[in-house]
């Protein structure tokens, strides 16, 4: 099975947020980007499938700035994954999912694949459009929230489930097929030493900025305007009370008054 | 505040992108897997055997043994910034993880080469445990006073003795043993074998109740008529005191680095805690009383950091740094218990309840002090090499 | 400038989804006097049709096909394409479920558009495009940003857009055929469901008031006191990773990173510590609560209502005072008795 899983440089959980200068995205001074999140596990499924499916080939693509993108798929290819493709992305330039789904349908279009696999969200923006995005590009069946996800080769098809707010769906379905991931049979590897070590000298494939540029539109249709952080959580204010009866009327009366999200 | 807080480690100016990579995974697992459980390690004594294991399959065990033999093969420089990172985590665990390293380094240098594949290999290749064992009741820095007596008989040797303070013992598959063949002779007399736990007459004491480090397993090993076949000998009768020596060289400056990353685990507490707890109005970090303490502390680990990791690169450059690696060794274990002990101070009242994390910490770097050649031994070994460079 | 806009609802059980009628109202804010037509798609949709035509949109438009059954993001991108080319909308708003983060990204590649998902707040409109706001980084920031040009496609977040209040008089409903749907984008089928372990109210992440219960509930059985508190506010109930994990509750309930990710307007966790991994799941609440017995438990930093004390006593008082404030009965007690 030819599975390419998709990665994205995000900045590292415990990252301290701040707004850039002008004030309009996050501040990445200084921010470690790293594989993270529901990646992590698109890439521990990956290599879940490749291991149950003999002669399985897993292919890892990321889409960023090159040095940002190049770490995380090095930490990819330590994980196991076979190969890389680095799609450098056009500097300065915003993408929007659309055109992201057309920068990685270049990679995607460079060799059959029987499975795209990416984490069901980003760990950053969290939009969970790019896996249908990506589908809807290459004209392929797409699938997002999926879990439990297993090729039967008996009948050459996908078997998983979907997570949707009423239950969970179990659908069969034939590759080629894009599937968002939000949870693998397993909690992610870590990466051996020795395989990082062994890693860091493997090649990269890299498509450049000016074919990933041709690949958008003639303009962004989407710009960051401003990046909020909360006003810091000072901490609760606290009900002093006597008995529990005089705490809960005085929350009771806090949240039907003041705060006003009683029904 | 069991959550360690996000480290603010120095700026690293002089690693690789490789380096900066193993350091990367050698952080997380100490603060994924290690640190969660480290607490309770601690209270409870709890030797938490499926760690080890996991740090074994990620190869973090073996971190000295070359790459031919499956091992990690990292320069002492790496292998350093490794246990720094695992010691943030927790120290305790850190000493059961890298006693492999002490254990098998008398084969690296020791050995010959169907000895070195035979012994090594198998660490690499399954989960194992070595114990190194030097120290005896009667005294641990005096090396050349010896008391475990081999003594020859036909082609194998007949070991009596005991040794304390022995790391990972009860839990060993094998043991790395130095031992006299006359304790008339002193150092000349020091000889060095291997011997694997299920020779007939080992016996294992129980795990010793410490102080610190509670995560490790520390005990004593009796060796009753233990025979050795001459096949398992490190060199020749009489090499085992520079065998000895030459180990603790390797494995002096980790200390130091061990040391380190206790110490910054304490310092980021520190931190943390006193830009959140206020006092007179602001947070304790604005007052100048404790601006005074976080500014030493964070001077002390650079310092230390910098001895360390220079004693380490001046040995993969194949120099004797032998002063260096002291120096390195004995102040960062001082500066350890300097920057706990400030941590204590700054979380006040509750730095001295076991609720919180620093108190621990203070107790685990007393051991860096001590063990691995106390630090007056450091301190007489310096002034040694410091005045041999007077003498004309 | 007006504009027409197409709100795409879902059914459940044959009825209109409460996020069908937050799009509707979200179009109806975007249009400034175009047109808003409502889209319902699948089989058997005279009820929803029904109910969409009273949640403030202009007509109602009925997409019948037994493709559209299975909720598949490609199909019913085409068609809601289709809908868009056919009425001139220029704005596509999708329902804040998971599914319509997945519509968000089949439509924006279909339709060539910009496209975004998780849309907590409009916050601006001009004849360039929209300025929307949206949480970021598991709800510790929120990022502005604006789609701009001839179509833009958004999905919204549960819970951010008041519905309109229910109209006098429906809008007209008309069916519109389903587009030709490729053979590719149709393979496989849906084989089973199975329909998640209830929680006795509404669905987490699409609730108003979420209760959430921790390891200090002490046993799984103590839940109950959790449920009668969420029954009272009419909530859905929540649980920590460390409930989860333990089994007292299954894996449906857990709220945080590795959980679902919930937005209320009230969170109440109850005996939780505060985790970061929980933390992020629920950051984004409007108003947090918290009740546990450790002055120093994480959660306090970040709720905006604290109570320390035992939860065994005051979950039980919180429950009976919020019944008497709403005019609720008693469990077991007839109002007038």
């Amino acid at each position: 099975m030819e599975i390419l899983v998709l990665v994205k440089p995000v900045p590292e959980s415990e990252s301290r947020l701040r707004p850039s200068p002008d004030g309009r995205q996050l501040d990445t001074e200084g921010v470690k980007f790293v594989l993270a999140g529901y990646d992590e596990s698109a890439v521990e499924q990956a290599l879940l499938l490749k291991e149950s499916v003999p002669g399985s080939k897993v292919r890892a693509v990321a889409l960023g700035p090159a040095a940002r993108a190049e770490e995380v798929l090095r930490a990819t290819l330590a994980l196991g994954c076979d190969a890389a493709t680095l799609l450098e992305a056009p500097p300065g330039r915003e993408l929007d999912g659309a055109e992201t789904a057309r920068a990685l349908a270049l990679a995607a279009a460079k060799g059959p694949a029987d499975l795209i696999l990416l984490g069901k969200q980003s760990g950053d923006q969290e939009t969970g459009i790019l896996p249908t995005a990506l589908a809807a590009r290459i004209g392929r069946p797409g699938f997002s929230n999926v879990l439990d996800l297993r090729w039967d080769p008996g009948s050459n098809r996908f078997r998983f489930a979907r997570a949707t707010e009423a239950g969970e769906e179990r659908w069969e379905v034939p590759a080629p097929l894009v599937v968002g991931l939000q949870q693998a049979w397993n909690d992610p590897r870590t990466a051996k030493l020795q395989n990082i070590l062994r890693s860091r000298k493997l090649p990269i494939d890299r498509i450049p900025a000016a074919e990933v540029a041709a690949a958008l539109g003639p303009a962004p249709r989407e710009s960051a305007t401003k990046f909020l952080l909360p006003p810091p959580r000072t901490g609760a204010k606290m009900i002093e009370y006597g008995r529990p009866e005089e705490a809960a009327e005085q929350l009771v009366r806090i949240l039907r008054d003041t705060a006003r999200v009683l029904p | 505040m069991a959550a360690l807080p996000a480290g603010f480690g120095m700026p690293e100016f002089d690693l690789t992108e490789d380096q900066r990579a193993l350091q990367e995974m050698a952080r997380k697992f100490a603060r994924s897997v290690m640190a969660p459980r480290a607490a309770e390690c601690d209270r409870k004594g709890l030797f938490p055997e499926d760690i080890y294991r996991k740090g074994w399959e990620l190869g973090l065990m073996n971190l000295n043994v070359p790459s031919e033999y499956g091992g990690s093969g990292l320069s002492l420089f790496d292998q350093c910034m490794i246990v720094e990172e695992l010691a943030y985590g927790c120290g305790g665990m850190t000493t059961s993880i890298i006693a492999n390293c002490l254990a098998l380094e008398p084969i690296l240098l020791g050995g010959t080469e169907d000895q070195r594949r035979s012994v090594l290999t198998p660490f690499c290749r399954e989960y194992q445990m070595a114990s190194f064992c030097l120290t005896e009741p009667g005294g641990g820095s005096d090396a050349g006073g010896l008391q475990t007596l081999a003594r020859k008989d036909g082609d194998s040797y007949v070991v009596s003795g005991e040794k304390c303070f022995i790391t990972n013992a009860p839990h060993a598959k094998l043991f790395t043993v130095f031992t006299t063949v006359d304790p008339a002779l002193r150092h000349k007399g020091i000889t060095a074998f291997y011997v694997p736990r299920d020779t007939e007459g080992i016996v294992p004491g129980k795990d010793e109740e410490k102080m610190g480090h509670r995560a490790s397993s520390t005990s004593t090993v009796r060796f009753e008529n233990v025979r050795i076949p001459v096949s398992q000998r490190l060199g020749a009768e009489g090499d085992g005191f520079s065998v000895a020596m030459r180990t603790l060289d390797m494995t002096r400056t980790p200390i130091g680095a061990l040391a380190t990353g206790i110490g910054q685990a304490a310092l980021d507490h520190a931190a943390a805690y006193s830009l959140q707890r206020r006092s007179f109005g602001k947070p304790i970090g604005e007052h100048q009383a404790i601006q005074m303490k976080l500014a030493r502390m964070a001077t002390l680990l650079h310092a230390s950091r910098l001895l360390t990791r220079h004693a380490a690169r001046l040995i993969d450059g194949g120099q004797n740094a032998t002063l260096e690696s002291s120096m390195a060794k004995s102040f960062a274990s001082d500066a350890a218990m300097e920057v706990t002990d400030e941590a204590i101070q700054i979380f006040g009242g509750y730095g001295y309840m076991k609720e919180y994390p620093v108190e621990k910490l203070h107790r685990d770097a007393k051991l860096t002090q001590i063990y691995e050649g106390s630090n007056e031994i450091q301190r007489i070994v310096i002034a040694r090499e410091l005045l041999k460079k007077y003498q004309h | 400038m007006s504009r027409g806009v197409l709100a795409v609802a879902e059914s459940v059980d044959g009825h209109l989804a409460a996020s069908g009628r937050e799009a509707a109202a979200a179009a109806r804010s975007l249009s400034e006097g175009g047109t808003v037509t409502g889209l319902v798609l699948g089989t058997a949709l005279a009820g929803p049709a029904g109910e969409l035509s009273r949640a403030g949109v202009d007509r109602v438009l009925t997409m019948e096909a037994p493709a559209l059954e299975g909720r598949r993001a490609l199909p019913w991108a085409a068609g809601i394409a289709a809908a868009a080319a056919a009425t001139s909308a220029s704005v596509v708003v999708l329902p804040g479920t998971a599914f319509g983060r997945e519509l968000a990204g089949a439509v924006g590649s279909l339709w060539d558009a910009p496209a975004t998902a998780g849309v907590t707040e409009i916050v601006g409109s001009d004849a360039e495009g929209i300025e929307v706001a949206r949480p970021a980084f598991g709800g510790r920031a929120t990022q502005r940003l604006k789609l701009t040009g001839p179509r833009i496609v958004l999905a919204l977040r549960a819970n951010s857009v008041p519905p309109a209040p229910p109209a006098a008089v429906p809008a007209p409903i008309e069916p519109i055929p389903a587009p030709e749907l490729a053979a590719g984008i149709l393979a496989g089928e849906p084989v089973g469901f199975a329909a998640a372990a209830s929680t006795g109210g509404p669905e987490l992440t699409q609730a108003a008031i979420v209760v959430s219960g921790g390891r200090g509930l002490k046993a799984p059985e103590n839940f109950a006191l959790l449920e009668e508190l969420a029954r009272s506010l009419g909530a859905a109930v929540g649980a920590s990773r460390a409930v989860t994990d333990a089994g007292w509750k299954p894996s449906s309930y857990q709220v945080g990173q590795t959980g679902k990710s919930v937005a209320p307007q009230l969170y109440v966790a109850v005996g939780i510590s505060g985790a970061i991994q929980h933390l992020v799941g629920m950051m984004s609440s409007r108003v947090i609560v918290a009740i546990n017995s450790d002055p120093n438990a994480p959660i306090f930093r970040v709720a905006d209502f604290g109570i320390v004390g035992d939860l065994f006593q005051i979950v039980p008082a919180l429950t009976a005072e919020i019944r008497r404030v709403r005019g609720l009965a008693e469990p077991g007690r007839s109002p007038g008795a």
